[in-house]
């Protein structure tokens, strides 16, 4: 650790927060680019991440849903020549098309930005609510912790998919109750993680030195017990975004979650089944999507715990 | 003279899945304004505790108050309200903990604990705020631009000057140091002791100075209390106690120094261990181990006896209830 002792130029607080969060970062991201499979994963995250962004400039939405049944099931690379707008236009299907003629890539394109949305909207939902519950469980004990762990093992003990599948059939088939299902399942792992690692910080000698200068419990909580306990939650949350993914796809492909014609990996990969046979790659580009995306969500998570992990530091 | 702090009749226990523990017993003890008094005792004599009941800070459900009253200034600080209280902490009564390494939190820098002080007990900008928190590094001897780095990066020394730091940001009127140089090598300890000495000679501090060691005491106290299983069994002046110890805890606590003046073979210890505070002994709790145990010592717990500002829980002093004959000389 370099200290400089050299006299700064006094400045604001708030640069002088950016200049110690630089630092920070870059420490962190030198502990991170020595994982190569955690840098190239983040890269193709957000390569992906950039589709689903400007997922319109590059496919048209209404292009990817409709039907040119003349072009159905083609190979990748072939052209056909599609009625859109009003007018014939050529185009090639980079990655072939489907049974009703759609553009796979442009589907997928499309699909990319559902997922997205569903991870990022999940996690975050999940962690809001998880984090209060177990933060308020692992800070305060006693009644709250025994009622709140409680619910969380019961949710714990109905497998994770079949709670997704019970909330989509009870609440009906919308994007919206998709995002509650999925996060409910994700909530107990949050309450968890926040609660031990809550535990484990909150009887630290300078929880008590905060107390002692006069802290409230939020503050306390807020500020001095949160910022230590940011890596497992960052890790998990990262681990989460892909699972969040792999679940909507899985849901999806059991007709419980985004449904057709609207494009999603996941009923892609439906509609696909049946067409193993005679065009294998309208099942593969879905397949291997969700398997590239939801892999490179693990390695990032894993690469964050080693850099975040203090005991691997130095 | 003005009293800051008055204990009376304290009683602390601390419950664990069957056993109770009882931690402080009946403790009474004033403090002026002004003045350092040294608490002396063993480990688990229950010294932290009394500190921590000065700050109405023992945590429920396993720690609880049973009996007593601490009065701060005059106030009673266990009917304070959670407001009051927490006004109170920190900017009137202010504690150093003992372990400088876990006492700072790892992930704010040490300018921010600070500043985060003074700005809940100071009508202070976030700017002004951060100039007194460096202001306060450069009183304890640490450079102003070290105030954005991290406990880490600081050694043992440093950073129980920067928990000092803390502690005195806000001029508190009383100040609980919690052995604030076992954790430190002997050097460092000089050190710590003699910043402490100036800051509290410089603001007028009142302190509670809680230490094993006896020659702390005699260096930095003008006061001097004995702790023995959860209470007060000896109290006077430093001159009074160094001078002729009463109680025969305190002396065995003399008898187990080194004395420069003769030449001693052997260190006198005091036989046996502290009374378990599960299952305290009957009567006088030193019973057990006091070379001058009588009768009385075994049924009755002694009470105060006061001896010119010298007060002595002992029944070797208790009017009637001892010959001349039976006193340590």
């Amino acid at each position: 650790m370099t200290t400089t002792v050299a006299a700064r130029p006094s400045t604001s607080n708030f640069s002088r927060f950016l200049r110690r969060s630089g630092r920070n970062f870059s420490q962190f991201w030198r502990q991170l680019s020595r994982n190569k499979l955690a840098v190239a994963s983040l890269a193709l995250v957000l390569v992906f991440a950039l589709v689903a962004i400007f997922a319109d400039l590059l496919y048209e939405y209404d292009f990817v849903t409709s039907n040119s049944l003349e072009n159905a099931l083609l190979k990748p690379g072939e052209s056909g020549v599609v009625y859109y707008h009003e007018k014939d236009i050529e185009h090639t299907f980079i990655l072939g098309s489907d049974n009703y003629g759609r553009d796979i890539l442009g589907r997928l394109v499309h699909g990319a930005r559902v997922s997205m949305i569903i991870g990022f909207a999940t996690v975050a939902i999940a962690l809001l609510t998880g984090g209060i519950l177990g933060a308020i469980a692992g800070y305060k004990g006693g009644l709250f912790d025994t009622l709140i762990m409680r619910a969380t093992d019961i949710l714990l003990s109905i497998p994770t998919i079949l709670l997704a599948i019970a909330i989509v059939a009870a609440l009906g088939n919308s994007f919206f109750n998709l995002l509650i299902a999925i996060s409910t399942s994700m909530i107990p792992g949050y309450i968890r993680i926040v609660r031990a690692s809550i535990i484990t910080v909150k009887d630290q000698e300078f929880v008590e030195a905060a107390r002692c200068i006069g802290a409230g419990d939020l503050r306390i909580v807020l500020k001095h017990i949160l910022p230590n306990i940011t890596s497992p939650i960052i890790v998990q949350s990262t681990l989460n975004v892909g699972s969040a993914i792999n679940w909507a796809a899985s849901l999806s492909f059991l007709g419980l979650g985004i449904l057709p014609p609207k494009p999603e990996w996941g009923n892609m990969l439906s509609e696909a089944r049946e067409f193993i046979q005679y065009a294998p790659h309208l099942l593969f580009a879905p397949g291997l999507t969700i398997l590239l995306t939801v892999l490179a969500y693990n390695l990032i998570g894993d690469g964050l715990r080693d850099a975040l992990d203090p005991k691997l530091k130095r | 003279m003005e009293k800051i702090l008055e204990i009376r009749d304290l009683a602390v226990n601390y419950y664990s899945d069957r056993k109770i523990v009882r931690a402080i017993n009946g403790l009474s003890l004033d403090m002026t304004a002004g003045k350092v008094l040294g608490l002396v005792g063993e480990t688990g004599a229950g010294k932290t505790t009394l500190a921590l009941s000065t700050l109405n800070m023992i945590r429920a459900p396993q720690g609880r108050i049973m009996a007593g009253t601490v009065r701060f200034a005059g106030k009673d600080v266990f009917t304070m309200t959670k407001h009051e209280l927490r006004d109170m902490r920190g900017k009137d009564v202010a504690m150093i903990f003992q372990d400088p390494m876990t006492a700072l939190n790892p992930v704010l820098s040490v300018g921010e604990q600070i500043a985060e002080t003074v700005l809940k007990h100071e009508k202070l900008g976030k700017e002004n705020a951060w100039k007194k928190a460096e202001a306060m590094l450069e009183t304890v001897g640490i450079p102003a631009e070290r105030a954005k780095e991290y406990p880490h990066q600081f050694s043992g020394g440093m950073k129980q000057r920067v928990v000092i730091a803390l502690a005195l940001a806000c001029n508190p009127k009383l100040l609980l140091a919690d052995e604030p140089t076992t954790a430190l090598d002997v050097t460092i300890q000089a050190q710590v002791l003699d910043l402490m000495r100036k800051l509290i000679r410089d603001n007028g501090t009142s302190v509670l100075f809680i230490t094993h060691s006896l020659g702390l005491v005699a260096e930095n106290c003008d006061e001097v209390a004995t702790m023995y299983a959860g209470e007060i069994v000896e109290y006077g002046s430093i001159d009074q106690v160094f001078g002729k110890a009463l109680h025969p805890y305190t002396q065995g606590l003399f008898g187990s120094l080194p004395d420069l003046s003769e030449s001693t073979m052997r260190l006198k210890p005091i036989p046996g261990l502290m009374p378990d505070p599960t299952a305290l002994p009957e009567g006088c709790y030193f019973s057990p181990r006091c070379p001058h145990v009588m009768d009385i010592c075994l049924k009755k717990h002694p009470t105060d006896v006061d001896l010119g500002g010298h007060r002595v829980k002992c029944h070797l002093f208790s009017a009637g209830s001892a010959s001349d004959a039976g006193r340590p000389a």
